[in-house]
């Protein structure tokens, strides 16, 4: 049962993220089995599939904050080094992806003690050596693209979940990521609160940026995908356009789930 | 008003037959008690020898012609504790007033046990505090002018009393100056111990450990004898001052639990946080100083300034190295035969002082932490 590989070369898109044969383990527990998957630049990539099935982990591995055991992992070139390489250093190569790379997570982790413009200047300034001013120039328009221009100078306690998780985004765009990261990005979020953060992903998305996406939001996954992955048990089981993995799904487990979420 | 005050009298001190005993046994022995001490210390006690050995009490031997030193330091801790009150609470009405009358209770105490001219200064030194408090608070001055401004008030402290020579530093001016230092030094090395022991590197986890965790299992008395014998050996052909040498171990003793208050801090820290900052590829560094620390300190506050209280109750070991703290300077009065029946006064004097000085570092560790706890989440 091996992954069916679409490869990104049908589209001729430069390829960003190349995963050959992954395995990741958490002690005992094989959550990743030799998981293959190529990401094209400018593609968005939906990753679909049960809770447990190992689906936030494979992208969590993309950055680096996962370590896997086994297989190739490159990101922007750069390749990602493994658990064993991790032991005896490779922080360096590993801070060089993560600047290339953006994530936005469930929990939004917007740093607490910080306004919001300072949660979006602070990498850039610290990480990338830009000057204060200019970096918080920089936020401010950031801020002014997901909508939150007026909600400035505010503690992420003082903002609704919805909104910190656009002041999130904007924080990782800051770092002028290649690749953006959305580990269930609206999971956590009241539903009247879900829209405002699809349309700013729905924006990126049409400006081109390259994402990998973890939800449980089909629609949205049908509308913005160029190719859906579903994982099951820590394997692809599937990969496809949205039509062919939600209209012509070949497997039988990827029919059961998507009947189950699809219901509702 | 009456039956208000009926009706809590019941409540509270008669509601059940077991409360009325307790009651009827307790309220007697308390005011028998109240009125022996008021009349002893109202009528029987002579407290002209608090008066007359202020100084000594005070500053120790520091010599009497340098005295405008220890005036100095009287009035930038004053200010130095207004700023620090200022930052969390606000100078209310009800406040201000009852900090108006200790302003004018001070300097006529002083004024009455002393002279006329210690008692401006007393007074002025107080109400420098309250301008500082009013000051910080109203100007919203940043925390960061604010601390700077605290540590230089430290040091110009220590610039400005050196001059006599270290030897002669005594009484609650060296308990104070001494507990302020320790408290400053412990902070940054109890912060290193507490990554430390949080470390990767194994070399480095192993020391902190083992470090934290045997000053935490002697008594402070023995780092601070130990500590005094062992820097003559260390370094025979410099005469390290007493002082120096005690604070030194009171630093070394105290930051292995400045390490531990720390560590709950840094456990306090969510994971995600560490995850976002790593996602946006900061360095060890930038994640400790700007993400984790400053979430992790805001939780240890109160306790670090309720460890100032160990500190300064703690200062009373220091004579066992031949200094005279507030407490020593007390029994030094004593000694002198012309006091020898003055025993209870100073005592009293000594307890209302250390009582005072602890009650004001818990009220200010209270607000803190309410402060805190509002300001954050």
């Amino acid at each position: 049962m091996n992954a069916i590989q679409i490869p990104a070369a049908a589209t001729s898109r430069e390829i960003i993220v190349s995963i050959i044969s992954l395995n990741k383990s958490f002690g005992a527990f094989h959550v990743l089995k030799d998981v293959d998957l190529d990401v094209g630049r400018g593609e968005v990539v939906v990753i679909i599939g049960a809770s447990g099935s190992g689906k936030s982990t494979l992208i969590r591995c993309v950055n680096g904050l996962e370590m896997y055991q086994s297989g190739r992992l490159t990101v922007d070139g750069f390749s990602m080094p493994t658990e064993a390489d991790r032991a005896i250093g490779g922080e360096r190569e590993l801070a060089r992806i993560r600047k290339g790379v953006g994530m936005v997570f469930q929990q939004f982790n917007l740093f607490p003690h910080m306004s919001a413009i300072d949660n979006v200047a602070i990498a850039p300034i610290r990480v990338r050596g830009r000057k204060p001013d200019e970096a918080r120039a920089n936020a401010l328009r950031l801020l002014d693209r997901v909508g939150l221009r007026d909600h400035a100078h505010k503690l992420p306690s003082q903002l609704s979940g919805g909104q910190q998780q656009r002041v999130a985004i904007a924080r990782s765009l800051a770092m002028e990521p290649h690749i953006m990261l959305f580990d269930e990005p609206t999971s956590a979020l009241d539903p009247e609160m879900v829209g405002e953060v699809l349309d700013v992903m729905r924006e990126l998305a049409r400006e081109g940026m390259t994402m990998m996406i973890v939800t449980h939001e089909m629609g949205f996954a049908r509308e913005v995908a160029d190719r859906v992955v579903y994982i099951d048990h820590g394997r692809i089981l599937e990969t496809g356009t949205p039509a062919e993995i939600f209209d012509r799904p070949t497997h039988e487990r990827t029919r059961t789930f998507l009947s189950r979420v699809l219901r509702h | 008003m009456t039956t208000l005050a009926l009706r809590w009298v019941h409540r509270n001190l008669f509601a059940k037959p077991f409360d009325a005993a307790l009651s009827l046994v307790i309220i007697p022995m308390l005011a028998w008690a109240v009125y022996a001490f008021a009349h002893w210390a109202l009528v029987e006690a002579h407290w002209q020898v608090v008066g007359g050995s202020f100084k000594v009490l005070m500053t120790g031997i520091y010599p009497a012609d340098q005295l405008w030193r220890a005036w100095f330091s009287v009035a930038t801790l004053c200010a130095m504790f207004g700023a620090g009150l200022g930052l969390s609470v606000r100078p209310g009405r009800a406040a201000s007033t009852v900090v108006a009358l200790g302003v004018a209770l001070t300097g006529v105490m002083v004024a009455v046990a002393i002279d006329v001219h210690s008692g401006m200064l007393a007074a002025g030194s107080a109400a420098l505090g309250v301008a500082a408090w009013c000051g910080v608070h109203h100007l919203a001055a940043d925390q960061r002018i604010v601390l700077s401004g605290l540590l230089a008030g430290v040091v110009a402290i220590f610039v400005v009393l050196s001059p006599p020579g270290f030897e002669v530093w005594g009484g609650l001016l060296l308990s104070v100056v001494l507990t302020i230092a320790v408290s400053i030094l412990t902070l940054p090395f109890g912060i290193l111990l507490a990554l430390g022991r949080q470390s990767r590197i194994t070399s480095l986890r192993v020391i902190s450990t083992a470090y934290i965790e045997t000053m935490r299992s002697v008594p402070l008395i023995l780092v601070v004898y130990w500590i005094w014998i062992i820097v003559p050996l260390l370094a025979p052909d410099t005469s390290v001052p007493g002082l120096l040498r005690g604070m030194a171990g009171f630093a070394l003793f105290f930051a292995a639990y400045v390490a531990e208050y720390v560590r709950s801090g840094l456990q306090a820290v969510p994971k995600g946080q560490i995850e976002a900052a790593r996602s946006l590829a900061m360095s060890s560094w930038t994640l400790n100083v700007d993400i984790v620390l400053p979430q992790a300190l805001r939780v240890v506050v109160p306790s670090l300034v309720g460890q100032i209280l160990d500190i300064f109750n703690g200062a009373t070991l220091v004579f066992i190295i031949g200094l005279t703290d507030f407490l020593r300077a007390g029994q030094m009065i004593l000694a002198d035969p012309q006091n020898s029946g003055r025993t209870y006064e100073i005592y009293v004097f000594l307890f209302a002082v250390y009582l005072a000085i602890g009650g004001a570092i818990t009220y200010a560790s209270r607000r803190l932490e309410a402060h805190l706890a509002r300001g954050s989440r």
